[in-house]
């Protein structure tokens, strides 16, 4: 108690206090407290004078008045609220006192805040993606309710569906209240403009098209109803465009309406344009937003079942009260129907089924789907660790600040006070590791950004979903404070009187809260080699998948993706006005050391011909398979692209200057493509002169060259077969002509210029050459190589990063809690030095109770790593899941890193000095 | 920790009513008030310190005392309080509600009893 009776005669200075003080509250608070604690003294001074008076002895009486008073700091703070907003008050006076704290030690509190901040970060970034690829609906009015219609055999791919099916569905289905189907206009599209024709994606929609989306035009009408027909119906010749379109193209102008556009040289009126981010298909991978929906008319191949009708991407909208169940089994049904009028039995097998799928859930592929969600849990056990590891370091400062709670408690604070306090300093700690975490979020999203964009069908978000921040946010600081509650109740629950006692107990040396805290250790670094099991097995996918031999060189390489636009060239030939007075002028360029055309550089993945033609019956030689039917990749290419490439050939030759429209008609196999079909299959070579029916009439082809063995498609893969024509040789008069030269090609140039300085001089002949050209998507091979890693890179890096996080919180983790083990029985080390215990055996008895704590945590850490391999098993390549070195290093990386931070509170504590520690306290 | 009680006997007000009533007659500090309160109700009624103290801060907030330098019994130079033109003027209207509130309790157990 802090006055004596003495200072109960003590006498306040403040004099008479007017009402008027009143009105100045706070300022004159100070005051009234003293007042206060005056009006106290004086009363128990009265109570003691009349006790005294009444013949008790002064000591007895003193006594005697104060316990029949109470507790005086209570009763003074408690009229002292009075003059506070009693909750807010409290509240800064902790946050006051927490932020003392904090700058007391502040390594407790960068640590606290840094870990929090990594788990918040790293999943708020994961649940952004994943929420906007997997939960996010599409942007379509009740997008549950639309589903995608497929055909397949029962195996896992599907296919688009002829006009006989889906007439079939339309009559017959009783579960859709609209059925909608739409094919692309053109092989591409350019809306023709003033002076260039820009690049568009066209899409030909049934009339009730945007009915089943249950989207309006923003601007003038839709298309009018009307069953799809065969004959010009009330919507032939008009468009809808989307936003992005009529902004870019047209201003924005709304007396677009009625005005005629031209797409591919037929012209349009413009009847409606759609609110802004309207999409359809949602996936559109090219120029997403620039589309343009014209009205569906049937032809004359869609009338049959027989000659490979047009398919079409059909989309329903379930009744209501319909279900994906309910619909399945109806379609079910009605698909025995359709697929008896196949005569083909191969056709009939191919159409047997129907495949239903939330429109949502079709536009991501199962693979990404994984991967997401593997990388997700991969962030959410991230998250797990630095909560883990927030709860034992507090835990930790709990329990060594076991008498201070004792003493608050002691001098009359009530529990809940108690928890208050302790509480804001959970606040107060995870209030900026709430705001660091999301500075983290929105970091990662940006930087993770453009490697998502090569995976996925959908625009990433540059800014992490405010919902699932704010969730996170909640939830850490929900943790956040429990972790400091806790132990401040488990202080507040425990007698007072021995934790105040001198030279008692330490505190939290309790068997159970020790045994928990290490539990806690070993479950994060369990968790935590999970993590590190998970990055190693990426690390070396990515390590083998960079080591692949590609059989091409990729370096100093600019590659420019083309969309041609064929519609000028109609009736010409575009070898001769296109494409070599532009590779002509790209040859003349400083620095150019080879330019060449390919339809589709390897793993370019933006436009590949699949080719059927059978191998000619006349040419076969020996062991041969005469009249076998072939299917290969096409690539029409011109000579030079060789050079930009370094393609090599297993035998034969490349083409030269020599191949020309009127020479022999020759090509270029893979090795692929000679295993498959050589007559010799030990010889691939034994390829070389066969030839194969026919790119133009008569002129069989010649196989003159086989290819190095390189890499197609993606790194991981094998090539499929291979076939590479000449430009020169594919004439307008080829069948082939409009597929192989007409749609799109890749330039690749080879140059030593930086490749900044190379774009720009590029885009100019491009432009040049045609102006839609201009806006072609320039980039590096290397860039191309880099971009094929993908999935596999995009979760290396990531767990890269979760990986790396959770080791360190892990060794701080562990540091942190031996620290606070070795502080608290510094005593006991000092009387086992002054009893004369070895100074090396207490080095090991730290790094025991160390070494116990991480094998019990790695033993668990391996059985939990073993089981999750499974969910990385699809971006594996070259490793095994259950990899037995990578799961040895992780484990040895883990143990040692725990050792060496177990290391420092050992030393310190093998170098206690014993006079030091048993004077301490 | 000692256990806290909270003065629950008196409803609401009954406390600032007669720590009013009381000083209006005579101020007083607060153990005298304290004594008077036990004293004149026969010591029915015994007012905590742990109450009385909170409750002279709130009044004094409100305005309704005011405090002043004055003699104990025992002519000890102590705080005592008094009544302001405000706190007369409450009590004033305390008093008729609660002479009303009171009649009204009195008639619902007096209709109990009959």
């Amino acid at each position: 108690m802090p006055n004596g009776p003495s200072g109960m005669h003590r006498l306040g200075n403040s004099g008479r206090v007017g009402a008027a003080m009143r009105w100045f509250g706070m300022f004159s608070r100070r005051r009234r407290y003293e007042e206060l604690a005056e009006s106290m003294r004086e009363h128990i001074g009265e109570k003691v004078d009349e006790l005294v008076s009444e013949g008790m002895p002064r000591e007895e009486a003193e006594f005697a008045a104060r316990r029949e008073f109470g507790n005086v700091t209570r009763i003074e703070e408690r009229s002292r609220e009075v003059w506070q907003w009693p909750r807010v008050e409290s509240l800064w006076a902790d946050a006051k006192y927490a932020l003392r704290q904090m700058k007391r030690s502040p390594g407790f509190a960068a640590t606290v805040i840094g870990t929090l901040a990594v788990g918040i970060g790293a999943a708020a970034a994961m649940f952004t993606v994943v929420d906007h690829v997997l939960l996010k609906p599409v942007p379509y009015y009740d997008a549950a309710r639309l589903l995608s219609m497929r055909e397949s055999d029962g195996s896992a791919s599907a296919s688009f569906v002829p006009w006989l099916d889906v007439g079939q569905w339309l009559k017959e289905s009783r579960s859709f209240q609209e059925i909608a189907f739409s094919t692309t206009l053109g092989r591409q599209d350019f809306l023709e403009g003033a002076t260039a024709a820009t690049h568009v994606n066209g899409e030909q929609v049934t009339a009730n098209l945007f009915e089943t989306l249950g989207a309006q035009p923003e601007l003038g009408r839709g298309f009018l109803p009307e069953t799809p027909s065969f004959a010009p119906g009330k919507n032939t010749g008009t468009i809808v465009l989307s936003d992005a379109v009529w902004r870019s193209e047209f201003g924005g102008d709304r007396s677009i309406l009625g005005k005629v556009v031209r797409i591919n040289e037929t012209p349009y009126t413009v009847i409606g344009v759609m609110p802004p981010g309207f999409r359809y298909p949602a996936d559109a991978f090219s120029n997403r937003s620039a589309q343009v929906w014209v009205a569906l008319q049937l032809g004359p191949s869609d009338a049959q079942r027989t000659d490979r009708p047009p398919q079409y991407q059909v989309i329903g909208r379930l009744r209501r009260g319909a279900t994906l169940h309910s619909a399945q089994a109806e379609m079910a049904t009605i698909q025995k129907l359709v697929a008896a009028q196949y005569s083909d039995p191969d056709d009939r097998r191919d159409h047997s089924e129907v495949v239903l799928e939330r429109y949502g859930n079709s536009l991501v592929d199962a693979d990404v789907r994984k991967a997401l969600l593997a990388l997700l849990a991969a962030s959410g056990v991230l998250w797990l660790i630095a909560g883990l590891n927030v709860t034992n370091l507090l835990l930790a400062r709990g329990t060594a600040r076991q008498r201070e709670m004792a003493m608050r408690g002691a001098l009359g604070a009530s529990r809940r006070r108690v928890m208050q306090q302790m509480m804001v300093e959970g606040l107060v700690l995870s209030g900026p590791a709430a705001l660091l975490g999301t500075g983290l979020a929105l970091g990662s999203v940006k930087l993770l950004a453009h490697e998502l964009s090569q995976r996925l069908p959908l625009p990433v978000p540059a800014t992490p979903d405010g919902r699932i921040l704010l969730a996170l946010l909640g939830m850490t600081v929900i943790s956040a404070l429990m972790s400091t509650a806790w132990p401040a109740l488990l202080a507040l629950r425990a007698p007072i009187e021995p934790a105040l006692r001198q030279g008692g107990l330490q505190a939290g040396t309790g068997r159970g809260q020790h045994r928990m805290r290490a539990m806690l250790v070993a479950v994060e670094v369990a968790m935590s080699l999970t993590l590190l099991v998970a990055c190693g097995l990426l690390l070396r996918t990515i390590y083998t998948l960079r080591h692949v031999a590609l059989g091409y060189r990729t370096d100093h390489i600019i590659v420019a993706d083309l969309s041609i636009p064929s519609f000028r060239y109609a009736g010409k030939n575009m070898l001769q006005m296109l494409y070599m007075p532009m590779l002509g002028r790209v040859q003349q360029q400083h620095g150019v050391q080879a330019a060449g055309l390919m339809n589709e550089v390897p793993l370019g993945n933006t436009f590949n011909i699949l080719l059927g033609l059978r191998m000619d019956e006349g040419s076969s030689s020996s062991g041969a398979k005469p009249g076998a039917s072939i299917t290969a990749m096409l690539k029409p290419v011109t000579p030079d692209i060789q050079r930009v490439f370094g393609f090599r050939m297993l035998a034969g030759r490349y083409f030269d200057a020599e191949d020309t429209p009127t020479s022999e008609p020759v090509v270029v196999v893979n090795p692929a493509f000679a295993r498959e079909y050589a007559p010799n299959r030990s010889n691939p070579a034994s390829i070389l002169g066969m030839t194969m029916w026919h790119l133009q009439e008569n002129k069989p082809l010649h196989i003159v060259g086989i290819l190095e063995r390189e890499r197609q498609k993606s790194v991981a893969e094998e090539s499929q077969p291979e076939v590479q024509v000449c430009l020169c040789q594919i004439t307008p008069a080829s069948s082939f002509y409009p597929i192989a030269e007409g749609i799109a090609m890749d330039l690749a140039v080879r140059t030593e210029r930086p490749t900044e300085e190379m774009v720009p001089e590029l885009r100019d002949i491009l432009r040049q050459a045609s102006p839609e050209l201009a806006g072609a998507n320039i980039t590096t091979m290397d860039q191309i190589v880099e971009d094929s890693y993908g999935s596999q890179q995009l979760a290396a890096h990531l767990l890269e990063i979760f990986g790396g996080s959770a080791l360190l919180l892990c060794v701080a983790g562990l540091y942190g809690l031996l620290a606070y083990v070795v502080t608290q029985r510094t005593r006991e080390m000092g009387v086992r030095i002054a009893l004369g215990a070895p100074r090396g055996n207490l080095l090991w008895l730290i790094l025991r109770q160390a070494g116990a704590m991480l094998l019990t945590g790695v033993a668990a850490g391996v059985g939990l790593a073993w089981a999750s391999a499974r969910l990385v098993r699809g971006f594996l390549y070259g490793v095994q899941a259950h990899d037995g070195w990578t799961l040895a290093c992780a484990a040895a990386l883990l143990f040692l890193s725990g050792m060496l931070a177990a290391y420092l509170p050992a030393r310190r504590a093998a170098s206690v000095d014993p006079m030091e520690a048993l004077r301490a306290e | 920790m000692p256990k806290e009680r909270e003065s629950r006997d008196l409803f609401p007000g009954a406390l600032e009513l007669m720590i009013l009533q009381t000083l209006y007659r005579k101020p007083m500090h607060g153990y005298a008030l304290a004594q008077y309160i036990k004293a004149v109700s026969d010591e029915l009624l015994q007012i905590e310190e742990g109450s009385l103290y909170p409750a002279l801060q709130r009044m004094l907030k409100a305005g309704w005392l005011e405090s002043e330098r004055g003699m104990s019994a025992r002519n000890r130079p102590v705080r005592v309080f008094r009544v302001t033109v405000a706190g007369a003027k409450r009590l004033e209207a305390e008093m008729s509600s609660f002479e009303k509130m009171f009649a009204g309790i009195q008639r619902v157990l007096g209709a109990e009893t009959a």
